[in-house]
């Protein structure tokens, strides 16, 4: 662990212990409205000097900004400004908004961080009994005293953050706390869905069927957006705050704004300027390159995740062949149960002993005794439905699905199917980015070389909702055609243009709102993918003993 | 609490020196499209909203300068039917992918 404690860190611990340790152990972090803006407030009073809040005390010594350390008290601290008289000295702290109308004056995290730091200027050898909190939207001073109490509440904290931080375990998240609705952290700790599932894991067997409400914390959909772009001759050029898209025939194709942007995919040779792709890494969006026909290539990519302890869990685990087989498990169950559940809601005519099949084979995932027999009966549980998913192609009589084959596929359904995996993999191998993960280590596909394991495993469950769902939908409203398809020497290629409407028609139901089967809130396939890949960093870090996979009903 | 929503912002500045101007203008482009000489219409989230002030902020003389920002509400709850066009009508600018 890092050896002393920022005391902006204490001020977090005695606000919530999660939030803390999620942003100093884990080392991660999320901006809302209220962390820009409190940046904003500060940068403005240092800014601005005729805020200054002494300016007309003439005896005192000013200074701004001061790093201090207190290797006794195991704290560190930046102190807005300090307010020093000879020995003694009066650290001064800049909070947005205003005053709170408590008796104290200003809350606890305040109240802690202050005293800390009065502990380390005391450290440091002056006289130090009181802090002022300044609040800037009230202009208001605030002091706070450093009695015995809020000394040893503030000694007491920081022994209790290094006990966190060196037997890394992380707090539970508040239960139903009204500071969750504002803490932009939510959407990482995900903390009514955590409490929910160990709640449901402890009460199994008992009693069944509860329900607890969950707070819809996270937003519905993400507010950024990925770009695509397929086919030679075209190049990425920045201006300002814009990534430009040119044609070599056509000139400038398209404008995005780059603060808009969640993601670049590169299809074929499409050059990108360095300007752009270095704003690009700047802001932390991956650019994906890929071949024309769709193989992923590798990703350009800014600094890497901070989170390193997730990622050494992740080797852990992988290393570990029941564990790696329990999380197997659950995917490739789910997986299954949401063949059953396509099949059940769009065949014409649902034959009754597929479905009860599936759902044996579903059952039979949850128990598996090794990754062998897994594969064996999610073989099985694919030709079943493999062998059914032709009759949902029922808009479209020119079109049809003999059997699942690939590399080449031999048919359009096939080729349309590969390339929707693959769009599929992508997303997946983004998202375990974002959350720190490494995408190449899996626990059910073993490790190859270019192969990202991680991606392929978590995809599974997916693939029936996101990448078939889109295929069947796009054959029966006709938006693909015979004009869409080249045959090949070996198979069949989607063209440029078949590739833009299938990639349209995936995001489209990417973005499209469905109702979380477990949480009950409506959000965005996208969003879901990262709330599942965040519970499987939760259970890898033991918050839940059982990755829940998600499946519809 | 707006959690996922964007709202509908137009703004619009007034900006004495040529070079701050084109400063502005730029700066703006970063976050919606231009409707009017020196109007703009951004769809922005509220911490996208405090970005555009903080951003703002640092570049004009305040002054001399000034801007001003003007909240239509949800941009899906018919914002766009607030704002009338006579003539040409602009584009909207609600994020979605981009395919090309
Ligand atoms: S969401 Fe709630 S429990 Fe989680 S870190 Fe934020 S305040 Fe703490």
């Amino acid at each position: 662990m890092p050896d002393l404690i920022p005391a902006r860190m204490l001020a977090e611990f005695a606000y919530c212990p999660r939030l803390c340790y999620i942003e100093w152990i884990d080392g991660e972090f999320a901006d809302n409205e209220d962390t820009v803006d409190g940046r904003f407030q500060h940068r403005r009073v240092d800014e601005d000097t005729e805020n200054d809040p002494m300016d007309d005390d003439l005896e005192a010594i000013h200074l701004r900004s001061v790093s201090l350390a207190g290797p006794e008290v195991g704290v560190t601290c930046r102190i807005d400004l300090l307010e020093k008289e000879g020995k003694r000295a009066t650290p001064v702290e800049y909070k947005r908004g205003k005053a709170p109308d408590i008796p104290e004056g200003a809350y606890e995290p305040e109240r802690v961080q202050l005293c800390a730091q009065g502990l380390v200027l005391r450290e440091n050898g002056f006289q130090c009994e009181q802090g002022i909190v300044y609040f800037v939207r009230s202009r208001k001073r605030v002091p706070v005293t450093f009695d015995k109490a809020l000394v040893k509440r503030t000694r007491g904290l920081i022994s209790e953050l290094r006990r966190a931080a060196i037997e890394k375990k992380i707090p539970p998240p508040l239960k139903e706390s009204p500071k969750c609705n504002r803490c932009s952290l939510a959407g990482i700790c995900l903390p009514d869905e955590v409490n929910l599932l160990r709640e449901m894991e402890e009460k199994r067997g008992s009693e069944k069927g509860i329900m607890v409400r969950v707070r819809k914390l996270i937003p519905a959909r993400d507010d950024y957006q990925p770009v695509y772009v397929v086919g030679h001759g075209n190049s990425l050029r920045k201006k300002g705050d814009v990534l430009e898209i040119w044609s070599r025939d056509e000139g400038r194709i398209k404008e995005v704004r780059l603060r808009e942007i969640s993601q670049v995919n590169l299809y074929g040779a499409v050059d990108v300027s360095t300007p752009a792709l270095v704003d690009l890494m700047q802001r932390g969006i991956p650019v994906l390159h890929f071949t024309r026909g769709g193989w992923f290539q590798g990703v350009s990519l800014g600094h890497t995740h901070k989170n390193v302890e997730l990622r050494m869990k992740q080797f852990e685990w992988a290393a570990d062949r029941k564990r790696s087989l329990a999380i197997a498990r659950s995917m490739i169950s789910g997986k299954i149960k949401n063949c059953r559940t396509q099949l059940r809601r769009n065949d014409p005519e649902p034959s009754a002993a597929v479905l009860e099949s599936l759902d044996r084979l579903s059952r039979d995932a949850k128990k598996a005794s090794s990754a062998e027999k897994l594969l064996g009966i999610e073989g099985a549980a694919a030709e079943l439905y493999f062998g059914r998913l032709d009759r949902l192609l029922k808009g479209n009589e020119d079109f049809s699905l003999q059997s699942r084959n690939r590399r080449p596929p031999k048919d359009p359904v096939n080729a349309v199917l590969s390339y929707l995996y693959a769009v599929l993999a992508k997303e997946m191998f983004v998202t375990l980015l974002a959350v720190g993960f490494d995408p190449y280590l899996g626990f059910y596909h073993r490790p190859r070389y270019g192969r990202p394991a991680l991606a392929l495993d978590m995809m599974e469950e997916f693939r029936p909702m996101i990448a078939d769902s889109t295929a069947i939908t796009l054959f029966n409203k006709r938006e693909l055609g015979d004009k869409d398809f080249i045959r090949t020497g070996l198979g069949i290629a989607l063209t440029s243009k078949g590739k833009k409407t299938v990639i349209g028609g995936y995001e489209r139901q990417m973005e499209a709102e469905i109702t979380h089967p477990l949480f009950g809130y409506t959000v965005s396939y996208r969003r879901i993918f990262e709330v599942q890949v965040r519970l499987l960093s939760r259970v890898l870090f033991g918050e839940i003993k059982e990755y829940p996979a998600f499946s519809r009903r | 609490m707006h959690l996922s929503g964007r709202n509908c912002f137009v703004v619009s500045y007034d900006i004495m020196d040529p070079r701050r101007l084109q400063r502005v203008h730029k700066s703006m482009k970063g976050f919606g499209e231009p409707i009017h000489y020196s109007v703009f219409r951004c769809n922005l989230t509220p911490k996208g909203r405090v970005e555009l002030i903080a951003a703002l902020t640092g570049l004009i003389k305040h002054d001399q300068d000034r801007i001003m920002i003007i909240d239509l509400g949800p941009a899906d709850g018919g914002a766009d039917d607030r704002i009338e066009f006579i003539g040409v009508r602009a584009v909207d600018s609600s994020p979605k992918a981009v395919i090309v």
